[in-house]
């Protein structure tokens, strides 16, 4: 056997700092900056620096007070956190069926499924809302459908609150599958296998396997779908009841039609402040899973 | 007392794929039986079904007698330890052990018992409460180990355990495993494509081939009495020789050897260790490369036909590149038709 002289190991080279890395993400950054930070703090001051009858302007917090001790103002709040509540725990029930189907199913039927729950994504709102008042509205298919086998019409979800919880829970199928079936793809197929070695029947493989190794896509999934719903327009607007409504429309309405724009404003810091708790879930959960 | 019995077991995939082949098997109670042969020989499909997670399409799996062919996995009394260590990630060690001892519904302070026991036969006292993602490969499998063997199952079952593993940590590892075995006594199938860990951990090897049996015998026994030519070429290094015999004669591009087998062509098969060769020119076959490994050296050298052939020899300085070589060959097994014809003695 021969040995080597190890040489002498070369000097690294220099490692130049160079602005290239900082220049990419300063145009996303500025941008964030300017079109949804800076509006941020532009709502915030103008519903606190409020403009006084003389010309001036002073600190007030008067128009959070009307939002809060205002009754159509809370009820319409209400309305909007109840159909956020009601479609999370829908998706949930729809979707992850659905997702463990597709994780676990070795069918045909499986790319199918998989189609037919990526499908809305490719439906615009508007569309899928007069879809939507065709089907089940007054006189829709359904009744039609109904009525031809001499059987009464359905008490039609249109222009109630389940109306655009329908369309939402629909409009969301394909984002809550999507990040659950990410999720699930990261449970092996021999943990599940092991857990079914040691005896573990359906139940208890969901609930003490599957779920907690799910659970960061649940929260990210619940976050994006409460995020989009909290403040969603066009299906509320149009398959919603015109009183109460949910933020979204309440917001144009302030502004359009009563010409309020401090209270549109307000109503828009508020429904933000819910938002961003549900963001910040996903933005720990994100860092959590970048966190060696 | 645990006896596992495979009997005419065979498995068809969709689209037709005969994964085993009519194996039948018999693994007594206490004993270290392995599984050996190249990927897709059908050793892990066996394995699953043993373990409930494939159905045979026919035959027959029994343990002590009863009939579990159709049993799903989480009722049957074995035990599997997976390739990729399969923990839970989101457990700890103990939590790991005692999920299954959990949903037998054993009461707590039993549980932590065996749990401790366990991490003890291990080699893992006072792991417990660390997560598994903060334990080294060889832990994790140790881990998996304990897992199965908390539940005391009949058979244990597993499949390339050490598949993952470095080279050095796998030696260490297969010992202690079969420390494990024994201590514990629990019959055990173990499938691998490692020629090392078969050899030196079963009581029995089961070499298999396109989901057949090949040979089922004592580690010894398969290394020196390979009876076809696959199990000659898979076990160790073998020099297979391809020739004709005529009046006793077996002869390959200048290589003659006398066996005493019927004209025709058969197979030579000749162990490194049992080629002598020695210097000669112009010789019957020419040195290729010499590799000195210190207790020993193997020299590649080249029939005349390009053929070529290893040779174990003590003094690896004497030969070098180009060099001319005769070969005697002292032990030698001759094969026909894929069928051991004749074997000299060792």
């Amino acid at each position: 056997m021969t040995s080597t002289e190890a040489g002498a190991l070369a000097p690294a080279p220099t490692q130049r700092k160079r602005p290239i890395g900082l220049l990419l993400v300063a145009v996303p950054v500025l941008l964030v900056l300017w079109l949804i930070i800076w509006p941020i703090i532009s709502a915030v001051i103008q519903t606190l620096w409020l403009p006084t009858p003389d010309g001036g302007r002073t600190f007030s917090a008067e128009s959070y007070e009307f939002f809060v001790s205002d009754p159509y103002s809370r009820a319409n709040l209400a309305i909007t956190l109840w159909t956020t509540g009601v479609c999370a725990v829908l998706l949930l029930v729809i979707c992850l069926p659905i997702a463990l189907y597709l994780r676990f199913s070795n069918s045909k039927i499986a790319a199918y499924v998989q189609g037919l729950a990526i499908f809305p994504m490719f439906v615009p709102s508007i569309i899928l809302s007069f879809a939507f008042i065709r089907v089940l509205g007054p006189n829709g298919t359904v009744d039609l459908l109904l009525n031809s086998v001499g059987l009464p019409k359905i008490k039609s979800p249109y222009l109630t609150p389940w109306g655009p919880v329908i369309g939402l829970v629909w409009d969301n199928i394909p984002l809550t599958v999507l990040i659950l079936l990410s999720g699930l793809g990261n449970v092996s197929n021999q943990a599940i296998e092991a857990a079914r070695d040691v005896g573990a029947g359906r139940f208890a493989l969901l609930w003490h396997i599957i779920l907690p190794r799910i659970s960061n896509s649940i929260l990210v999934a619940i976050s994006f779908a409460v995020l989009g719903i909290f403040s969603a327009f066009t299906l509320p607007y149009v398959l919603g009841p015109a009183a109460p409504e949910m933020m979204g429309p309440f917001m144009q309405r302030t502004f359009r039609d009563l010409f309020d724009p401090t209270n549109a404003i307000t109503q828009a810091v508020i429904t933000f402040g819910f938002c961003i708790v549900f963001g910040l879930f996903y933005v720990r959960s994100v860092a959590k899973n970048r966190t060696p | 007392m645990s006896v596992l019995t495979i009997k005419d077991v065979t498995k068809l995939f969709p689209g037709g794929t005969k994964a085993v082949d009519s194996f039948s098997l018999e693994v007594a109670d206490g004993e270290l039986v392995c599984l050996l042969g190249p990927s897709g020989s059908g050793k892990s499909t066996l394995l699953r079904m043993v373990g409930g997670f494939e159905t045979p399409t026919s035959g027959l799996i029994a343990i002590d007698g009863e009939d579990i062919t159709r049993t799903p996995p989480e009722k049957r009394p074995t035990g599997m330890v997976f390739q990729s260590h399969a923990l839970w990630t989101h457990m700890d060690v103990a939590k790991n052990l005692a999920f299954g001892l959990k949903l037998r519904r054993l009461p707590a302070d039993e549980i932590k018992r065996r749990v401790e026991a366990v991490l003890e036969l291990v080699g893992l006292g006072g792991y417990g409460s660390r997560r598994v993602t903060q334990l080294s490969g060889g832990q994790q499998q140790r881990v998996a180990l304990a897992r199965s063997l908390v539940l005391e199952p009949k058979i244990l079952l597993l499949d390339e355990p050490f598949a993952s593993l470095d080279q050095h940590l796998r030696e260490r590892l297969r010992e202690e495993v079969r420390d494990i075995q024994q201590r514990v006594g629990i019959t055990t199938l173990f499938v691998t494509h490692g020629q090392d860990e078969a050899l030196s951990m079963a009581d029995r090897i089961v070499v298999m081939r396109d989901g057949r049996t090949e040979q089922i015998d004592r580690p010894d026994v398969v290394y020196r009495n390979p009876q076809t030519p696959f199990v000659a070429g898979f076990i160790g290094t073998m020099n297979l020789i391809e020739g004709t015999v005529s009046n006793g004669q077996f002869t390959r591009a200048g290589f003659s050897h006398r066996l005493a087998i019927g004209d025709g062509p058969a197979t030579l098969a000749v162990r490194p260790e049992a080629l002598d060769i020695v210097p000669a020119e112009p010789g019957a076959g020419k040195v290729h490369r010499v590799t000195d490994y210190g207790t020993h050296g193997l020299v590649d050298f080249d029939l005349p036909d390009g053929k070529r052939l290893k040779a174990m020899v003590n003094q690896p300085g004497q030969f070098q590149h180009g060099q001319g070589v005769n070969l005697m060959p002292r032990a030698v097994a001759a094969y026909r038709d894929d069928v051991q014809v004749f074997r000299s003695a060792p």
